[in-house]
């Protein structure tokens, strides 16, 4: 018996593995979808990554003209492939940055979180193997405190019509200034990030919900406003079936997992618990001792209620990273989320059921706030709302090594070309997100739904999306966006110290008190003198 | 050959081995699964046989197939994998032999054999730079022979280690009357010794194979393009926007793919190797 | 009986050792020298920007006894080491007893057993993401299927332990299986056929043969695992990064971030000679007691 047995299941396993392959018709004849999922489902509009494509800006040089004859430019860039996020716009572009230069473009991928130790590894060594990294924008710190990267005034401001022209005003103030460190022109636009609220049209504008959160919360249903109204809709919708599968979903969604970038999340939330008109700037450290704010009592605050708001999120979206929690959302499981740009474009495409519901809006705000300053609690009128310009705005930066940097400027201009960043914005497989007035709607920018509807997206969302965009990188306040070296190492111990809070370890005070400590450790030996006057500087202090 | 099976023993042994096998082989099914699904169908639940439960697809296997860079990383693992393991094999060998059969001094033999061991424990971070310096000099930055000299120089302490215990295990006897006949020691070494620890040679190769196979951080470390081995490629799945979980299902088995093949072939030899090395004694 | 079969000491002399012994030694000193002394060197140094900054003396040595994170990275790294290796030897070498034996599909099999050391652990680190999703991954679906509750895998600090465990234990079985299988196999069957004659059960011939003349390879074994198993790094950096909080942040992890994120190489050096110096430790103290196994021919 055994004899015959025991070959007999490798091969069973390889046939069937075979035999279920090999049937599967091919993808772009795939019929109606016939997944054992809840009957009317939807699916959106399919928008292929490569069926819109940005406009050739650039002319096809000749004789003298291609002054990169001979030359690579070598980029480094998070992997993602030729239709991947951040990546794609590359490879799109090669052929015509190859035509109008003579240059050669070489894209050398490496996986996103290795990016940044070897773009190091080659600038501390001398290297040189890269003329141009997508570098985040919390990076400059140290790829500037070190010396290792060009500013680019000079390029920008050529006036002999050799190089692309983009205009950096047409960048809205928030993300503007990350472009620039030490009043230097350091990136070209790209990417624009910043956190807003999604929240689900549909459930919001449902009378029935809408009469059912009146009698639970004595007011009406509505796109919440401060954190409180925001956790009165997580907790009112957690446990209700949201799209119509039958089983219960969640109020929110966010994700947690260490090295999932939740510090984002704490750092878009805790803002307007802690900055205020009378503290416009002050959050993470004492300018005049550097003494980490980490724990006042705004930050308490809010790191209690982020904790707070957890019961109302999936248990396991500790564990998640971006694209789980985006995921959650996309599949109509979730009411509420607070991330980027990504999630309004990706809600239009194929496999999403939040098409034409979702809205958008700046994060939520207080009524109060700590002024760090005066050590008091401090009322506003109306809601105290906070702009971000939280994760990575991923743009390009040249290297003091490279021997090509003009060639490498001309590409990294063409691809921040006015018609080339809209259908950036407009595509969510790109990864590029808005952040410029003209990927805006007016009045806020000069764009048209035109473009938007064309590129697939529902009109009502688009015109939500952009809006939310708008007001939140144009707010009064803004976040302070923390760029001083060793910007990472501090971000990594908040990170820890948050997932230790959301799942228990520590309470909010302790998993604070033990962000305080490691950042007195980081600074102490980094040079707490040093830190201070980087830090003095990049707030505009001095 | 050696004790018989009763039928209750046979059953008892049929009964782990599919336990074994199920444990063994079920994340690489799942893996397969991940690889043919559409991404919304990645969590959802009850998604685990195709056709039945979720309507599979080829998109990701024809998008992954047509990128150069990953058939180009399979060639890299595979000439790292067999050039490291070739040689490391070699020298280990010999080197194993002198550690069984000499004596080095009063303690040599013990205070060598520490030394290769403790070439495994420092963590290899430590070390990353340095070796990116010597490669710059070498003029072998993005160049599969510098993965193959590292990764030879990391496993040699497995042949070392494993070989010196086995040849130790054989009878000195029988080299002594091949020595006796007129052998000279390296005829000793490759016409008795050799052969005896075939079985054990075999498995050390395939383990320092599979280590050379797996190396990630000096694969990223030391190269960016025409060098990438296949974790590097792997470990490229994870983007900004998390893992994409159906790239990792067609990668891990298309990783997979050289070895199987690679031991299909050499079944054969490995098989004559495993009996050669049974009937000794 | 057996003690007479266990193994000679070494007793030549002559100059040809060197023959067989210099190309690996010289070959490990040509490519080691350079980075230790390397490493060595930067770890008297502090850093700013990845470059060196400052001599500090031996400061990035004592910072190695009061950093609580890396203590963390100790405690988790000792648990992790006990229970993986204590699994996987035992299971790897009762494997090994069980296949050790004619029956047809063997080879298959045997290939089959080994296949998990050729999946690349970053990928399987990935998979597991998907294996051990709580919501509805396959383990949680088949614990429920069969009456049990959902585990918090990812989100429970204890659970994401065990779940690094269970994959390390999957993807490393193998090689104690690989090495003790191949030791086995030229284990001399004549013994096996003289034990048969005299009647001793299956268990006698396994307590007075097989177990007696295995014990020096799977010391030998149990010692590779461990130093491996120390550096574990690929699995939990891919499964879990080391959270949630710091529950799975093994040593070399911690390493790494201290190195490669953070780019305090000279720290990252000091503590990659704290592990040396630990694992050395523990590979002479095991070494002594392999060295004890041929006391009776040290005369």
């Amino acid at each position: 018996m055994r004899k015959v047995f025991f070959p007999l299941i490798p091969i069973l396993v390889i046939a069937a593995m075979v035999l279920t392959a090999c049937p599967a018709p091919a993808p772009t004849t795939a019929p109606a979808p016939t997944t054992g999922e809840a009957e009317g489902e939807t699916y959106a509009t399919v928008v292929e990554a490569g069926e819109l494509v940005p406009p050739v800006v650039a002319q096809p040089c000749e004789g003298d003209a291609c002054f990169c004859r001979d030359k690579t430019v070598t980029v480094i860039v998070n992997t993602a492939g030729e239709k991947g996020p951040i990546s794609g716009p590359f490879y799109e572009v090669r052929d015509e940055f190859e035509k109008a230069t003579g240059a050669k473009l070489e894209i050398v991928e490496v996986p996103f979180a290795e990016h940044f130790p070897k773009l190091l590894t080659d600038l501390t060594t001398g290297t040189g193997q890269y003329d141009t990294s997508i570098a985040g924008a919390w990076w400059l710190g140290d790829l500037v405190g070190g010396d290792y990267i060009l500013p680019l005034d000079d390029y920008y401001n050529d006036t002999t019509g050799k190089y692309p022209k983009w205009d950096v005003e047409d960048v809205q103030p928030g993300p503007r200034d990350l472009l620039f460190y030490d009043e230097k022109l350091y990136m070209v636009a790209n990417d624009h990030d910043g956190q807003v609220m999604y929240y689900r049209r549909d459930l919001i504008e449902d009378p029935e919900h809408q009469a059912a959160f009146k009698a639970q919360y004595g007011y009406d249903l509505k796109v919440p406003d401060t954190i409180q109204e925001f956790r009165d809709v997580a907790e009112y919708f957690n446990g209700k079936d949201l799209n119509g599968d039958g089983t219960p979903d969640n109020g929110l969604t966010m994700h947690l997992k260490v090295g999932g970038q939740g510090m984002f999340h704490f750092m878009s939330f805790s803002a307007p618990f802690v900055i205020g008109p009378d503290n416009p700037k002050l959050y993470w450290f004492d300018p005049e001792t550097m003494q980490p704010l980490m724990d006042s009592p705004g930050h308490q605050a809010a790191m209690e209620a982020l904790v707070d708001l957890i019961q109302f999120g999936p248990e396991a979206m500790m564990g998640w990273s971006l694209g789980e929690s985006w995921d959650h959302f996309l599949r109509g499981q979730a009411a509420l989320t607070f991330t980027w740009g990504d999630l309004g474009a990706l809600a239009q495409q194929e496999g999403s059921q939040v098409k034409g519901k979702t809205g958008a809006a700046p994060m939520p705000g207080t009524t109060q706030y700590y002024d760090i300053t005066s050590g008091q609690w401090k009322q506003v009128e109306g809601v105290n709302k906070v702009g971000n310009t939280t994760g990575g705005s991923w743009a390009g930066v040249i290297s003091k090594f490279s021997d090509a940097p003009d060639c490498t400027y001309f590409l990294l201009a063409l691809m921040a070309h006015p018609e080339k960043s809209k259908v950036y914005a407009y595509r969510g497989w790109d990864g590029v997100d808005p952040g410029r007035f003209s990927h805006y709607l007016p009045p806020a920018g000069t764009n048209t739904i035109d473009g938007y509807v064309a590129a697939g997206w529902d009109p009502g969302d688009a015109e939500s999306y952009t809006f939310a965009y708008y007001e939140n990188f144009g707010s009064e306040l803004m976040f302070p966006y923390l760029r001083i070296p060793g910007t990472f190492e501090y971000w990594t111990a908040l990170d820890i110290h948050l997932s230790e809070a959301a799942t228990g370890q520590k309470t909010a005070a302790e998993a604070l008190k033990a962000t305080v400590d490691d950042f007195n450790a980081i600074t102490d030996r980094l040079g707490r003198d040093l830190q201070r006057e980087i830090y003095v500087k990049s707030l505009g202090l001095e | 050959m050696r004790r018989r099976t009763s039928p209750v023993q046979a059953i008892l042994i049929g009964g782990v081995m599919v336990v074994a096998l199920l444990w063994v082989l079920f994340p690489f099914y799942w893996a397969f699964v991940n690889s043919i699904k559409k991404p919304a169908d990645t969590f959802r639940s009850g998604a685990w046989v195709p056709f039945l439960q979720f309507q599979p697809t080829l998109e990701h296997w024809v998008s992954e197939l047509a990128i150069l860079e990953i058939r180009q990383a399979l060639i890299n693992s595979t000439i790292i994998a067999l050039g490291a393991a070739t040689l490391a094999v070699l020298l280990g060998t010999l080197a194993a032999y002198a550690l069984a059969r000499f004596r080095f001094g009063k303690s040599g033999n013990a205070n060598l054999t520490t030394w290769f061991i403790s070439q495994r424990i420092l963590p290899p971070v430590v070390v990353v730079i340095p070796f990116f310096l010597i490669m710059r000099q070498l003029q072998l930055l993005d160049n599969v022979f510098s993965l193959v000299l590292l990764n030879a120089t990391f496993t040699l302490p497995f042949p070392v280690i494993i070989l010196s215990q086995m040849i130790r295990e054989l009878p000195q006897e029988l080299e002594e009357a091949a020595l006796v006949d007129g052998a000279n020691v390296s005829q000793a070494f490759t016409r008795v010794v050799l052969p005896l620890i075939l079985p054990g040679l075999v498995a050390t190769w395939i383990i320092c194979m599979a280590f050379s196979w797996n190396e990630f951080l000096f694969a990223l470390s030391l190269t960016t393009n025409r060098a990438i081995p296949m974790p590097v490629i792997i470990a490229g799945a994870e983007h900004t926007r998390g893992v994409q979980f159906w790239f990792v299902g067609v990668r891990v088995l298309l990783t997979m793919l050289p070895p199987i093949v690679f031991a299909l072939l050499a079944q054969r030899y490995i098989i004559r190797g495993l009996t050669l090395g049974a009937v000794k004694g | 009986m057996a003690a007479s079969e266990t193994p000679a000491r070494p007793r030549r002399t002559d100059p040809t050792k060197f023959f067989f012994i210099m190309p690996a030694v010289i070959w490990v000193l040509l490519f080691t020298i350079f980075p230790l002394l390397y490493a060595l060197y930067t770890s008297f140094f502090s850093f700013r920007f990845g470059r060196i900054n400052q001599f500090v003396g031996f400061g990035n040595y004592l910072r190695l006894f009061t950093d609580a994170n890396l203590h963390n990275g100790l405690r988790v790294t000792l648990t992790f080491v006990i229970v993986t290796v204590t699994v996987q030897m035992l299971l790897g070498f009762a494997l090994a007893l069980l296949l050790n034996r004619e029956m047809r599909g063997k080879s298959v099999l045997r290939a089959i057993m080994v296949l998990p050391l050729f999946a690349t652990p970053v990928a399987v680190g990935y998979l597991s993401i998907t294996l051990f999703y709580e919501i509805n991954g396959p383990i949680n679906e088949l614990l429920r299927a069969l009456g049990g509750a959902g585990i918090p895998w990812l989100s429970n600090p204890f659970w994401a332990l065990v779940a690094v465990i269970i994959i390390d234990i999957w993807q490393w079985t193998p090689f104690v299986f690989l090495v003790s299988l191949a030791a086995l196999q030229g284990l001399p069957a004549d013994l096996y056929e003289a034990a048969e004659v005299d009647g001793a059960s299956a268990w006698q011939s396994f307590r007075s043969i097989t177990l007696p003349l295995m014990t020096p390879i799977l010391w030998l074994i149990l010692l590779l695992r461990l130093v491996e198993a120390f550096k574990v790094f690929d699995i939990p950096t891919s499964l879990t990064l080391g959270g949630p909080g710091r529950a799975t942040e093994v040593y070399s992890l911690f390493t790494y971030r201290t190195a490669l994120r953070f780019f305090d190489h000279g720290y990252a050096a000091a503590q990659g000679f704290l592990l040396l110096f630990i694992v050395s430790l523990i590979v002479a103290l095991l070494f002594g007691r392999i060295r004890s196994i041929y006391q009776e021919e040290r005369s």
